[in-house]
């Protein structure tokens, strides 16, 4: 019985690709140099990076020519994933999905293998981060939000301790200079709850995890944390048009165990754009709330290690780590 | 009226039916594997869950949950390890009946409270998802942390005749609960560079080593009749007309802590039923029977954390809020389908929660044939000779505990909570508040420091709250209740002891 289980998981995962994937067309499609390739998540199924690769890998096939499989190594926020991942060879078939969360594991704890174990591949999305509040409270603009923490103590939350999200809350906190507590929980779901009775002014969070309380209109976005404008957000400014200049770029995207094949890097840079532009995925995608984000393999390179710096310099800053 | 009608109408046109009695008989055989929890039993299913439509596929996924919160039942009866963080209450009593050869008995009383909570819970969701879902916000930080605090005062109760040796036995569980990433800062603290411990030590891994493995060494190290078969009843009894009177006050205690505690995110089935257990003896007619192999303590629990797990869909439903691991699970079952839950997804498409609702109803019914189908065999399956028995348990633990991350360190866990259950059972110390204040430890932490870091280090935060003030009030009131009740009982033991010499 046990044993099965997990046999029974992979094949599951290899009908539910097949079902996905469709008519394609196989003279279109991009050669590569293996026959299956392993994505790694640190999420559990229906997580976030799960449902993100899950829904690729669909189009993927249309477009690559070899079979995806995704397979899910948990525990450690990241850990695990990234340790697994140094053991495997760097030669195209075997990638981690990443998000800012394996930069902040890493620098958060002491580990056998971290982010530097690994080598970006590509990136392909943001994931819009959004403050909001309430949808009875107060405040209409950041500002509001600013006043009120200036005048008295206000309590702001972010979903995890060791995120992305925390830290933009501290910065937030500094550049306006105010007196405000950052409440932490585990998961969105807390927080939302926290939010919802009037615990928390505001908190940040993905725009993909408000989807539901936005439709019903428990809840108000006041910024957005992008460069630009979001265009499911009409008339919700961005941080910056609101005078505060605090941008977030959480990305997802791919990494390989370190040394990738040229050969593999090149097949994916020429294949993301492709995927980003099939019309079904990118309704889908809009739908979810993601922003593209197309960085090839040179640029995720230099733009994941210097966004790793960033982090650590700000983690230090703001004393959630100690110098070393 | 128009609602019923759909729901009629889908039971022949949909899969609903195949899939709820699937996913009831799946989810008893992952909830009672002991080391699987139910949200694990659910996730494994996910996959399969990709290319059915959403109803079906909705049906399944929350059939598996209901039944795996069922089926950890099983193994706290027969072989005293529960198969989920919830039923271990329920093995107090359910063990002490198996010991008396009622094996099948206490089965048929677990059975019959679950339907009785699982019933309840789903009518709660079904007709007052409205008003509940505004209960649930009501839950703040400072709530939380005195909720955990209303929880531990339980461990009295659960002590075993011994509060001295249950309250260390409570600091080993809070000490264990500090392992993992600390809930304020972030950092990994007593993890040691060990990359497996940054996410804490699973309770469900704890509770499998110190119930069964402990056991297993503890029959190695005593002289036992190795051929003997504890007993010869090997069917499922349903409990006669007069043990449901006797328990029926015991459900309505389970299902009314259950409803309660389920609305909570995050507060969970093993609150709702170490609390009934407790109140359940508090209420009885006959107390002195707990720990003995009461009925009541068997109903109680199990009563309690079904109709927790149905009712626990109400935060999800109504926010898209999830409560629990197996709640997520299931929001990850609604968003591969591209469906977001809550307020506007029910108005938009009310045929979707009818048919949920159907799947939950039609899988509570197949929740006692199902029963019936795998529980005689598995009451045969322990009462093997020892040996056999002891043998089997060790593979299933092992191999149970190994195949959750395929990690080796998971079985080391499992080993060292196992020689920790022994060295207790050596000490005669009461394990259960090991289990409680492992789950309530990281909440009772978390919960105080972010209920400080809001108001900066001020105490009185938590009298500013009035749900935490009366949870503070009934933990005083059933501290002290039970602290003389324990009194009482050992007064009248001495007082027996000596009218006998």
């Amino acid at each position: 019985m046990l044993v099965s289980k997990r046999s029974l998981l992979c094949a599951g995962l290899a009908a539910a690709a097949l079902v996905a994937v469709g008519s394609a067309n196989a003279q279109d499609k991009i050669a590569y140099p293996h026959k299956v390739v392993t994505l790694v998540t640190h999420s559990s199924a229906g997580g976030g990076s799960d449902v993100f690769l899950r829904d690729m890998t669909g189009y993927l096939k249309k477009i690559i020519d070899a079979d995806f499989v995704v397979e899910n190594v948990t525990g450690g926020s990241g850990a695990k994933a990234m340790a697994h991942m140094a053991k495997q060879k760097p030669d195209g078939s075997v990638f981690y999905a990443t998000t800012p969360t394996y930069i902040y594991t890493s620098h958060m704890s002491e580990l056998s293998a971290d982010y530097t174990a690994l080598e970006p591949l590509v990136n392909v999305f943001y994931d819009p981060e959004v403050i909001y509040t309430r949808a009875d409270a107060p405040f209409k603009t950041l500002a509001d939000v600013v006043a009120k923490a200036k005048s008295e103590r206000s309590a702001w939350g972010a979903a995890n301790p060791g995120s992305l999200e925390r830290v933009t809350l501290e910065k937030l906190k500094k550049l306006t200079g105010v007196n405000a507590a950052i409440v932490t929980s585990e998961g969105g779901g807390e927080t939302m709850v926290n939010v919802l009775n009037g615990t928390l002014d505001i908190a940040i969070g993905e725009l993909q995890e408000l989807r539901s309380q936005l439709e019903g209109k428990q809840v108000r976005v006041l910024a957005v944390l992008s460069e630009k404008p979001l265009p499911q957000l009409v008339g919700v400014p961005t941080a910056k048009e609101g005078g505060v200049d605090l941008v977030v770029q959480k990305f997802r995207g791919l990494a390989s165990p370190k040394g990738l094949s040229a050969e593999a890097a090149k097949a994916w840079d020429a294949a993301i754009p492709r995927l980003l532009a099939d019309p079904e995925y990118k309704a889908k995608y809009e739908a979810a709330g993601l922003v593209p984000a197309f960085m090839p393999h040179s640029e995720a390179v230099t733009f994941t290690s210097k966004f790793a710096d960033e982090q650590k310099a700000i983690l230090t800053e703001v004393g959630i780590t100690k110098k070393k | 009226m128009d609602a019923i009608l759909t729901s009629i109408e889908m039971l022949g046109t949909t899969l609903i039916v195949p899939m709820a009695i699937l996913g009831m008989v799946w989810g008893i055989f992952g909830g009672a594997l002991p080391g699987i929890s139910p949200a694990i039993t659910m996730a494994l299913l996910l996959p399969f869950t990709y290319t059915m439509d959403p109803i079906p596929a909705l049906v399944l996924l929350t059939s598996t949950y209901v039944g795996a919160e069922y089926g950890g039942s099983i193994p706290a009866i027969l072989i005293r390890t529960p198969g989920t963080n919830a039923s271990a209450a329920t093995m107090i009593d359910g063990y002490e009946m198996k010991k008396q050869g009622r094996a099948g008995e206490a089965l048929g009383i677990s059975l019959q409270a679950s339907s009785v909570g699982n019933f309840v819970g789903i009518f709660c969701v079904i007709l007052f998802t409205a008003p509940l879902s505004q209960l649930a916000l009501a839950f703040k930080p400072t709530t939380y942390f005195a909720l955990g605090i209303l929880g531990l005062s339980v461990i009295v109760s659960v002590s075993e005749g011994s509060i001295f040796k249950g309250i260390i036995a409570a600091l080993i569980g809070l000490m264990i609960a500090t392992i993992g990433t600390d809930p304020v800062t972030g950092v990994g603290r007593f993890t040691y560079g060990n990359a497996d411990l940054l996410t804490g030590v699973p309770i469900i891994l704890v509770m499998v080593g110190l119930f069964a493995v402990g056991e297993i060494l503890e029959q190695i190290a005593t002289k036992t009749d190795w051929s003997t078969v504890s007993d010869h009843v090997t069917r499922l009894k349903w409990p006669s007309w007069q043990v449901q009177k006797d328990t029926a006050k015991s459900n309505l205690i389970g299902s009314v802590i259950g409803v309660f505690c389920g609305i909570m995110p995050g507060a969970g089935g093993t609150v709702a039923s170490f609390m009934s257990y407790s109140e359940a003896r508090r209420f009885s007619k006959t107390p002195e029977k707990f720990g003995k192999g009461s009925e009541e303590g068997v109903a109680a629990p199990e009563c309690a954390n079904n109709a927790d797990a149905g009712v626990g869909l109400i935060p999800l439903l109504s926010f898209g809020i999830p409560a629990s691991n197996s709640t997520s699970v299931l929001l990850g079952g609604f968003l591969i389908h591209g469906l977001v839950p809550g307020p506007v997804l029910f108005n938009k498409d009310p045929t979707l929660l009818y048919g949920l609702f159907t799947g939950l109803l039609v899988a509570s019914v197949a929740l006692i044939p199902a029963a019936y189908m795998t529980l005689s065999a598995s009451i045969w399956l322990v009462n093997r000779p020892k040996r056999y028995l002891f043998a089997f348990i060790a593979a299933l633990v092992f191999s149970g505990a190994y195949s959750i991350n395929n990690s080796a360190f998971d079985l080391g866990l499992v080993l060292a909570a196992g020689i920790l259950g022994f060295g207790m059972r050596f000490f005669g110390m009461p394990m259960l508040p090991i289990i409680l204040s492992l789950v309530l430890g990281y909440m009772i932490e978390a919960n105080y420091r972010r209920s400080l870091v809001i108001s900066g280090g001020d105490n009185a935060i938590f009298l500013e709250d009035p749900i935490a003030v009366a949870f503070f009030i009934l933990s005083a009131l059933f501290l002290a209740g039970s602290l003389v009740r324990e009194f009482r009982e050992r007064r009248g033991n001495k007082v027996k002891a000596g009218a006998a010499a």
